[in-house]
């Protein structure tokens, strides 16, 4: 390359020597119409955005910065390196794994299935096997104050039980109370009369206080 | 209130001074980053190679001590590691040109090395936005010549710095930046017309 054009390329960046005067290299018409193209590039470069890279990169290299000097690091993401450097490898593990998952998925809702359908075919029996446990203590009932002096005797012999909403035995007791009937009644059977039931399954039905 | 780079490296090196590093990263990922991006032309890849570049660091400055020495030149010395991880994966990617330095660096020769996988004139000139445009014309230029033009413009490396780096005569440099500027603006040119054209059909 020409002194002339090195020169003005030279006092383009700044980094002329002293000696190289511009003015006396410009008034060539040739450099001069060089120097302007070439200010023209330049200009457009010297405008042009900084470009960084992802913060989760700079996070890496800061943990792995912490990690070389025997210091606690709080992150690892230098993981992501081989997926990103493997493009095909990513192409390739993200249906491999979509695919194991909905594998997983669907062993563990057969699964949940039929864990499921041995429950609840045991359920009443372990019910009546613990029903005693599930009824409240005589705790937690109390006697309705009456008002008037006629119903303080009625309440004496019939005791109307309130519940305490707040104890969770209460919560308990009223689904028992509820399923019974689901319990015994099916609704493909056809309808029976409450006297022909047998006494046991009868007493079954009285609902929290009944006279019975 | 801007400690130099010597002083940052020789803290995190002695005491561990983590805020140290930080700095360092903080202030030369911009140079770095650019210049890899503009090499590969892939911004996953780029971060994969700024990742790699700053983990050889880190290694260097805290197990092979011996090959940083302290010449308050750190810039230049992770941009070495750096251009030898773009170069590695060029090569890897068969895209790297092995053109001897000056090889006939004339107008007729640079449209013959233009890579066939860059992208082509219509592609260029369908993109309006100006710094896009800008950024596709600096891909479509000759590797030697592009090297030089990010070193200059985004590593802000001197014409001295950068000849030391790449292994070439200053002369050299200088020369393929001069063609790396005449080639820019003959493309933006190219585009600006091809743009006016379209715009008057």
């Amino acid at each position: 390359m020409e002194n002339g054009k090195k020169d003005i390329l030279l006092h383009l960046y700044g980094e002329a020597s002293s000696e190289s005067d511009l003015r006396s290299l410009l008034r060539d018409e040739d450099l001069r119409k060089e120097y302007t193209q070439l200010s023209e590039a330049k200009f457009r470069l010297d405008h042009m955005d900084k470009q960084r890279p992802d913060q989760a990169v700079i996070d890496g290299i800061l943990a792995a910065a912490a990690s070389e000097a025997g210091l606690p690091t709080t992150s690892s993401k230098l993981d992501r390196g081989p997926i990103a450097r493997h493009p095909q490898l990513k192409k390739v593990l993200i249906p491999v794994l979509s695919i194991a998952a909905a594998i997983v998925f669907g062993i563990g809702i057969g699964w949940f299935g039929a864990s499921s359908e041995s429950v609840s075919g045991d359920f009443p029996q372990a019910l009546a096997e613990h029903e005693n446990d599930l009824v409240p203590p005589e705790s937690l009932f109390r006697f309705v104050p009456s008002r008037q002096g006629g119903l303080s005797q009625v309440a004496a012999t019939d005791p109307r039980l309130v519940w305490d909403d707040s104890t969770p035995l209460h919560q308990v007791q009223r689904r028992i109370e509820n399923m019974r009937p689901a319990d015994l009644l099916d609704w493909g059977e056809k309808a029976v009369p409450l006297e022909a039931l047998p006494s046991s399954s009868r007493n079954r039905f009285r609902t929290v206080g009944s006279n019975n | 209130m801007h400690p130099p780079d010597e002083v940052l490296v020789a803290r995190y090196m002695e005491s561990a001074d983590q805020a140290a590093f930080s700095t360092l990263v903080n202030r030369h990922q911009e140079r770095v980053f650019g210049y890899l991006l503009g090499m590969v032309r892939d911004r996953e890849i780029a971060n994969d190679l700024f990742q790699n570049t700053f983990v050889r660091v880190i290694a260097a400055l805290n197990k092979d001590r011996g090959t940083y020495s302290v010449q308050g030149k750190f810039l230049g010395w992770v941009l070495r590691i750096a251009r030898n991880a773009a170069l590695d994966h060029l090569r890897a990617r068969k895209k790297w040109q092995d053109v001897s330095p000056m090889d006939g660096e004339d107008d007729t020769s640079y449209w013959d090395r233009i890579p066939d996988d860059g992208p082509s004139a219509d592609v260029l000139i369908q993109r309006n936005e100006q710094a896009d445009t800008l950024r596709t014309c600096i891909e479509g230029l000759p590797l030697e010549q592009r090297e030089v033009l990010l070193l200059r413009h985004e590593s802000d490396l001197t014409f001295r710095e950068i000849s030391e780096l790449t292994g070439c005569s200053i002369n050299t440099a200088l020369g393929r930046m001069r063609y790396a500027l005449i080639n820019l603006r003959r493309m933006m040119s190219a585009t600006v017309i091809k743009d006016l054209t379209e715009v008057s059909e």
